[in-house]
C-alpha cells in the first residue's frame, strides 16, 4: 500500500507540474484529490489494513495530500496570473481615440458674471435681495431722492405703465423696498434685470443688467466703502487690481464717487478695452443720501451707509471680449456653448 | 461745457498744462471728458513770400515758385492756381507736420525740386467760415500785413493755438456751466487765488424803476418765474462781434450772429445765466407779462418753427401775444433786426421742473433750458444783466439806459448748515481737523462762522452736512481716502431657500446639455398670437406707455413666445440639437393691477426648449422629472392637456399638485413652428419656480434600508389604446396596499395578434413589507384583487405569456 502511495504521489506531482491551464489543473484535482479520486480511493482501503499499520498509512496519505493541496494552490496561482498576463495583452485600447462623454450645456455669461460677484459678497455676509421688475414709480424714484420734476424721471429715459408704474430703470428700488421693511444692520446684494428706453446697438439695450449693494449701520464710512470694493475688485478681477475713487453725483448717495479698477486686460498698460487709459470705469458708488434713509424710515442722524451699483454686462464684455452687446441677447448656441 | 484755458485763465492762474489740468480737475469733482489742443499739431509752418512764379516745364497745371521765408529762399512746385507774385502765404517746410499727422518732405514733381508746400486753409486744420475772404479749393492768403513776418511760426502768427477743455457737468452743479464757476474749481483745485474779474459787477448800484421808455413788468405767476429783470439799451447799433468775443465763443461751440445776440450768449457762457434780447418795439402797449400760456397757444420761435403751448407753459408775453416760452426760446416776432433801435435785455430765474417740462413738450432742449432746469440763483441774474449792459458799452453797441426794472417775488433761500466735524470725520471715515475744513470750504467761498457754514448764492445744492462732507473730501482728495473694513457685528451670508432651488436647477440643467440663454421681456401682439397664445392671457399682458417700437410693446404675460423665438434664430442658422433653458419672469396684469397702482403678478418661470435628433416627449419629461426630484418636489400628478393651443394637443401634459399646475411641458404646436419657420418638431417645457418653491421639501429623511426581502412579478395586460397608461398604474399602486415599493413600465407593444387599437403594456413590480417577509398567497391575493379591479375599471384583459 506504501508503494501505491508512492506512486500516486509521483505521478500526480509530475503531472501537476507539467500542468498547461486552469481547467487541466481542476482536472487533475479531482482526479487525485476529489471524492472519487485516486487517493481516496486508497484511504477507503484502510480498513483492511492492520491496526498498527493504519495511523501510519493514515499519516502517509494525509501528508501525500497537504502536499498535492499546496501543489495546486500553487500552480493555481501562477496559471492565474499566466491568464491575466494574455488577457491584459488582447485588451490594449488606443487613449486617444474619441471619447463617449455626455454634453454639458452651458451658464450664459450674465450669469457666470452675477454668480461670481454674489459668490464675493455671501462670503463677506451679505444676503441676496430681490424685488420686481415691473414697480412702482415710488421706489424707483421718489423714495431715492428723485422727486417728481427731475431730470432722471424724463421719459426718454424711463419705460411707463402707467403714471404709477414703470420698468424700474435701476436695482436700487430693491435698497428701498428692503431698508423699509428691515432694520439695520443691512448687508444686501441685489442683481436684476433693469430696463431703460436705449435702442439696441452694439453698447445698448433697453434690458441690462446691474448688481447693487446696500450697507447700513451705525457707523459706515467712505472708507469702508472704499476697502470693501477694493476687496471686491481684488477678488473679481485679481489680487493686482487698483481701485481709484473719483467724484460724482448721483441723486440718492452723498458724497458719490465714481470707481474706476486698473485695467484687468492689460493690467493698466494701457489697451483697447481700457482706450490706452489704463483704467475702466467699474461702478457709481457713495454714501446713502440722508433723504433716502429718511423717506425709508430709518434714522440718518443714526445711521450711515454705503451703496453701489454696477452693469453687469460691460464686465462680461470687457471680461470675455465681447464685442457687440446684441451677442448676449441673441443666444446663438455656437456663442452660448464657449462659456 | 466747453472752455478753453485762455479764457480760465482769466479767474486763475494755471501753471500745469492742459491735459494735467484736465486729470486735475476730474479728480476734484469736474469731469474732462477731452483735451483739445489746437494748433499742436502744425509744425514748422511759417509765413512765407511768394517772389517768383514759372511755369513747369514738364506740366500743364504745375508752376515752379520761389519764396522768401526771410533768412532763405526755398523754391516749391505747386499746383495751386489763386496764387501771383508777391502773396504772402503759409508755407510747410521740409520737415513739417499738419494736422491728421501728415508730414511734408522736400521732394521731386516731375524732376523739379520742391522744397515744402504751400496750404490751404483747410490743410492748416482751419474753417473758412472763421477766416473772410478765404476759399476751400486754395491757398491760404495772408493779408500783406504779415510782410514783417517771414519765416515766423504759422501758429504764433495767426494765433492758432488754443487749448479747450470739454467738462462733463453734474445735475447739481449748474454753477459750473459757467466758465466763472469753472475757474472758480480751476482755482481751488490749483490751490491759486480765484481772481474774481466781475467784482466791479458785484459792486455796482443800479436803480430800480417801474418804467423805463415806457416798458412795465408783470409776473403772474410767482411759483414759476422767481425773478424778472429787465434793461433797456437805447441807440443799439446791431452790427459784427469783436474778434475776441467771436473766438471765445467759437472755443464754446456758440456761432456768432450780431453783437448783441453774442453778447447775451457771451454773458450765459461767463455767468451761466441764460438772456434774453429783444426789441422793444415789437412788445405791444410795452407791457411785458410772465403768464401760463392758454391751452393751443401758438408761438413762432427763433428757428422759424410753429410750436403750439398748452397752459402748463410759461411764456414772456405783451398785450396780445407770446414773445418768447420762458427759458427755452424766443420769438420770431421779437427777433433782434439790423435796424433795431432799442433792445430790452431779460435775466429771469424760473422754476426748472416747469421749464424741464415744457422743453420737452416743445421738443426744444437748449442751451439756456438746459441750464435753467438744473434750477439757477436768482441773485445771479442781476450780475448777469449788468454784465450784459457793460459789454454792450464796452464794445459801443448801443447806450445803456439807467436804472432796472427788477421784480423779485420769490426771494432765493441761502442755506445754512451745521459744521459737525466728527460726523463728516466719521462718515468719510478721516481725521481732518477743522480748520482743514474751513479752509477748504472758505476757498469755496463757503463762509463759516460759529461753526455754522453759508452756501454762497450760486450754491444752492449744499444742504445736508453730507453735502459739505462731499465739498470737503473733494478737495481733501479721493485718492487719499484710506481702504477700511466694516467694523460691525458679523451678518450671516446665504441664499434663501428659492435662491438655493433656482442654483441646483440650473446645475441640472447644465449637466444635462442645456443652455442658459436670457431674453427680452418685451414681446409684440404679434409674437403673442405666432405662439397661439390664449386670449385671456393677451389680455393680461401689460402695456408699455412708450415703448421703443411695436415689437417691445408689451410685457410678456408669458415666455413661451421668446423661448420659441430663440428656436427659431437657432434653426434658421442651422444649429443642430439645440437645448436651451432661461430662468426669468412672466408680468401678468390680473384684475387690473396695474391700474390700482399696485406692482403686477410677476412668477419666477423656468423655461425649456428643444429640438434635434436625441429629443422627443419624453426626453422632456425625463428631463423635468429629474429637476422635481431634484428639489424634492414628490407629489405631482402628470395630466394630459389637449387645451393650451401653444402645444400639440395630443403630446402635452401638465404637472399638477392637486388642483395647482406647476408646470406643463409638451411638443411645440405644429401652427407655431410654422409661424416661427421652424421646420422640425420643438419641446417646450414652462415649469413655475414660485410654485416649485412653495412645495419643495427642504428637509430629508433617511428611510431605513430594507431588511426584509422583495417579491417580484410582472403582469401584462391588454387594453384599448385610448387608456392611458397613467390609468393603469393608478390602479395597480392604489390596490397594491402600500406594499408597492416600485412599479416599472417595460414592454408596450402593438400587434394584430393582440387586435387593432388595442396595446400590450407589461409591468415589472417589486412588493416588500418593510416589517415582514411576504409569503407567495399575500402577494397571489393582492395581484387577483388588482387584476380584477383593472378588467372591471379600464376592461383590461391579462395577457397569457
Amino acid at each position: 500500500m506504501k508503494e501505491e502511495i508512492l506512486k500516486i504521489k509521483e505521478n500526480s506531482l509530475a503531472s501537476i507540474k507539467s500542468c498547461k491551464n486552469l481547467k487541466e489543473l481542476n482536472e487533475l484535482k479531482v482526479k487525485y484529490l476529489g471524492k472519487k479520486g485516486e487517493l481516496t480511493i486508497v484511504l477507503r482501503g484502510m480498513g483492511k489494513l492492520n491496526p498498527e499499520e493504519r495511523p501510519i498509512m493514515g499519516s502517509l496519505v494525509n501528508q501525500v495530500r497537504d502536499e498535492l493541496n499546496d501543489l495546486v494552490k500553487e500552480k493555481e496561482k501562477e496559471l492565474k496570473k499566466e491568464e491575466l498576463q494574455k488577457r491584459l495583452e488582447t485588451e490594449n485600447i488606443d487613449v486617444t481615440e474619441p471619447s463617449k462623454k455626455i454634453n454639458l450645456g452651458s451658464y450664459h455669461p450674465i450669469t457666470q458674471i452675477i454668480d461670481e460677484v454674489t459668490e464675493i459678497f455671501l462670503g463677506m455676509g451679505y444676503e441676496i435681495a430681490d424685488g420686481p421688475e415691473v414697480e412702482k414709480a415710488i421706489y424707483n424714484f421718489d423714495q431715492l431722492n428723485t422727486p417728481p420734476d427731475h431730470p432722471a424721471r424724463d421719459v426718454q429715459d424711463t419705460f411707463y405703465i402707467t403714471e404709477d408704474i414703470v420698468l424700474r430703470s435701476q436695482t436700487s428700488p430693491v435698497q428701498a423696498r428692503v431698508m423699509e421693511k428691515q432694520k439695520p444692520p443691512i448687508k444686501i446684494i441685489c442683481p436684476g434685470a433693469v430696463y431703460r428706453s436705449d435702442s439696441v446697438d452694439a453698447t445698448h439695450s433697453p434690458v441690462f443688467h446691474q448688481i447693487e449693494g446696500l450697507v447700513v449701520d451705525k457707523n459706515i464710512s467712505m472708507t469702508d466703502l472704499k476697502g470693501t470694493l477694493e476687496m471686491f475688485a481684488k477678488k473679481c478681477l485679481g489680487e493686482n487690481t487698483k481701485i481709484r475713487f473719483r467724484p460724482h453725483h448721483f441723486p440718492f448717495t452723498e458724497p458719490s464717487a465714481e470707481a474706476d479698477v486698473s485695467c484687468f486686460v492689460c493690467g493698466g498698460k494701457g489697451c483697447r478695452v481700457c482706450k490706452q487709459e489704463g483704467w475702466i470705469e467699474l461702478l457709481g458708488c457713495g454714501m446713502v443720501h440722508p433723504n433716502v434713509l429718511k423717506n425709508c424710515g430709518i434714522d440718518p442722524e443714526e445711521y450711515t451707509g454705503f451703496a453701489f451699483g454696477f452693469g453687469v454686462e460691460r464686465i462680461a464684455m470687457a471680461k470675455f471680449g465681447i464685442e457687440d452687446m446684441r451677442l448676449l441677447f441673441e443666444n446663438d448656441v455656437r456663442f452660448l456653448k464657449q462659456f | 461745457m466747453k472752455a478753453s484755458i485762455e479764457w480760465l485763465e482769466e479767474y486763475s492762474d494755471i501753471d500745469v498744462d492742459s491735459v494735467k489740468l484736465g486729470d486735475i480737475l476730474t479728480m476734484t469733482g469736474s469731469k474732462v471728458e477731452t483735451v483739445e489742443q489746437k494748433g499742436k499739431d502744425i509744425k514748422n509752418v511759417v509765413v512765407g513770400k511768394i517772389l517768383e512764379i514759372k511755369k513747369h516745364e514738364d506740366s500743364d497745371h504745375l508752376v515752379v515758385t520761389q519764396v522768401d521765408l526771410g533768412n532763405e529762399q526755398v523754391q516749391i512746385v505747386t499746383g495751386a492756381d489763386n496764387i501771383k507774385e508777391g502773396d504772402v502765404v503759409p508755407i510747410a517746410k521740409d520737415g513739417s507736420e499738419l494736422p491728421g499727422k501728415v508730414k511734408i518732405k522736400k521732394g521731386l514733381l516731375r524732376g523739379v525740386e520742391s522744397c515744402g508746400m504751400m496750404c490751404s486753409v483747410g490743410e492748416l486744420g482751419l474753417e473758412v467760415s472763421d477766416y473772410p475772404g478765404q476759399i476751400e479749393q486754395g491757398i491760404m492768403i495772408l493779408d500783406k500785413s504779415f510782410e514783417k513776418d517771414l519765416g515766423k511760426d504759422i501758429v504764433e502768427v495767426l494765433n492758432l493755438k488754443e487749448d479747450i477743455l470739454d467738462f462733463e457737468i453734474t445735475s447739481n452743479r449748474p454753477d459750473c456751466l459757467s466758465i466763472e464757476g469753472l475757474g472758480r474749481e480751476v482755482a481751488v483745485s490749483l490751490g491759486k487765488e480765484f481772481k474774481n474779474p466781475r467784482r466791479n459787477i458785484d459792486e455796482m448800484k443800479v436803480e430800480d424803476k417801474k418804467e423805463i421808455e415806457g416798458l412795465t413788468v408783470t409776473i403772474q405767476e410767482p411759483d414759476l418765474c422767481y425773478r424778472y429783470i429787465a434793461r433797456v439799451i437805447k441807440n443799439v447799433k446791431v452790427g459784427p462781434t469783436p474778434e475776441w468775443m467771436r473766438r471765445r465763443l467759437k472755443a464754446c461751440g456758440v456761432r456768432s450772429i450780431n453783437n448783441i445776440v453774442d453778447i447775451t450768449n457771451y454773458v450765459m457762457l461767463e455767468m451761466g445765466q441764460p438772456m434774453h434780447a429783444f426789441d422793444i418795439n415789437s412788445i405791444k402797449g410795452k407791457h411785458i407779462t410772465v403768464r401760463c400760456a392758454k391751452n393751443g397757444e401758438k408761438i413762432t420761435t427763433l428757428d422759424e418753427q410753429e410750436r403750439e403751448l398748452d397752459q402748463s407753459n410759461l411764456v414772456i408775453a405783451d398785450e396780445e401775444k407770446a414773445v418768447a416760452i420762458a427759458g427755452v426760446m424766443g420769438g420770431l416776432n421779437s427777433e433782434i433786426e439790423k435796424d433795431t433801435q432799442t433792445v430790452v435785455l431779460e435775466s429771469a430765474v424760473f422754476y426748472g421742473g416747469s421749464v424741464r417740462k415744457t422743453a420737452k413738450k416743445v421738443g426744444l432742449r437748449t442751451e439756456a433750458s438746459a441750464r435753467f432746469e438744473k434750477g439757477l440763483s436768482s441773485e445771479n441774474a442781476l450780475r448777469a444783466v449788468n454784465r450784459a449792459a457793460e459789454l454792450i458799452e464796452l464794445i459801443g453797441a448801443g447806450e445803456v439806459v439807467e436804472g432796472k426794472i427788477d421784480v423779485y417775488p420769490t426771494r432765493q433761500k441761502i442755506n445754512q448748515i451745521k459744521l459737525e466735524v466728527d460726523r463728516i470725520n466719521q462718515l468719510l471715515g478721516t481725521n481732518i481737523t477743522k480748520q482743514e475744513m474751513i479752509d477748504i470750504l472758505e476757498r469755496l467761498e463757503i463762509q463759516v462762522q460759529d461753526d455754522v457754514a453759508t452756501a454762497p448764492y450760486f450754491r444752492m445744492d449744499l444742504e445736508f452736512v453730507a453735502d459739505l462732507a462731499e465739498e470737503i473730501v473733494r478737495f481733501y482728495g479721493y485718492d487719499k481716502l484710506e481702504t477700511t473694513l466694516i467694523k460691525a457685528d458679523t451678518t450671516l451670508g446665504i441664499r434663501n431657500k428659492e435662491q438655493k432651488i433656482e442654483k441646483k436647477i440650473k446645475e441640472v440643467l447644465v449637466n444635462s446639455g442645456l443652455s442658459e440663454i436670457y431674453t427680452y421681456g418685451f414681446v409684440s401682439n404679434q409674437d403673442l398670437e405666432k405662439s397661439n397664445v390664449n386670449q385671456e392671457l393677451i389680455q393680461n399682458a401689460i402695456t408699455i406707455m412708450n415703448p421703443l417700437s411695436d415689437e417691445y410693446k408689451l410685457m410678456r404675460p408669458t415666455t413661451i413666445p421668446s423661448m420659441v423665438q430663440t428656436l427659431a434664430t437657432n434653426a434658421n442658422k442651422k444649429n443642430q440639437n439645440v437645448k436651451l433653458f432661461d430662468i426669468s419672469r412672466n408680468y401678468r396684469n390680473i384684475n387690473h393691477t396695474v391700474e390700482k397702482g399696485e406692482v403686477p403678478l410677476q412668477e419666477n418661470i423656468l423655461t425649456i426648449g428643444m429640438y434635434g435628433d436625441d429629443v422627443d416627449f419624453y426626453t422632456l419629461k425625463g428631463l423635468v422629472e429629474n429637476l422635481l426630484e431634484t428639489v424634492s418636489v414628490n407629489r405631482y400628478e402628470v395630466v394630459k392637456e389637449t387645451e393650451n393651443e401653444s402645444y400639440h394637443p395630443g403630446r402635452c401634459a401638465n404637472l399638477k399638485v392637486g388642483i395647482d399646475v406647476i408646470a406643463t411641458m409638451g411638443e411645440v404646436h405644429p401652427e407655431v413652428l410654422s409661424n416661427y419657420e421652424i421646420e422640425k418638431r420643438a419641446y417646450l417645457a414652462e415649469i413655475n419656480i414660485t410654485k416649485i418653491v412653495r412645495y419643495a421639501k427642504t428637509n430629508k429623511k433617511y428611510v431605513e434600508v430594507p431588511k426584509f426581502p422583495a417579491v417580484e412579478r410582472d403582469i401584462a395586460l391588454i387594453v384599448e389604446e385610448t387608456i392611458e397608461v397613467g390609468q393603469i398604474e393608478k390602479i395597480i399602486t392604489k390596490k397594491s396596499k402600500k406594499l408597492l415599493e416600485s412599479i416599472k413600465l417595460f414592454d408596450i407593444y402593438r400587434d394584430e395578434k393582440i387586435g387593432i387599437g388595442k396595446k400590450s403594456v407589461a409591468y415589472s413590480l417589486i412588493f416588500r413589507d418593510k416589517n415582514k417577509t411576504l409569503s407567495d398567497e399575500e402577494i397571489n391575493q393582492v395581484m387577483t384583487n388588482m387584476i380584477t379591479e383593472l378588467e372591471k375599471t379600464l376592461g383590461a384583459e391579462l395577457r397569457k405569456v
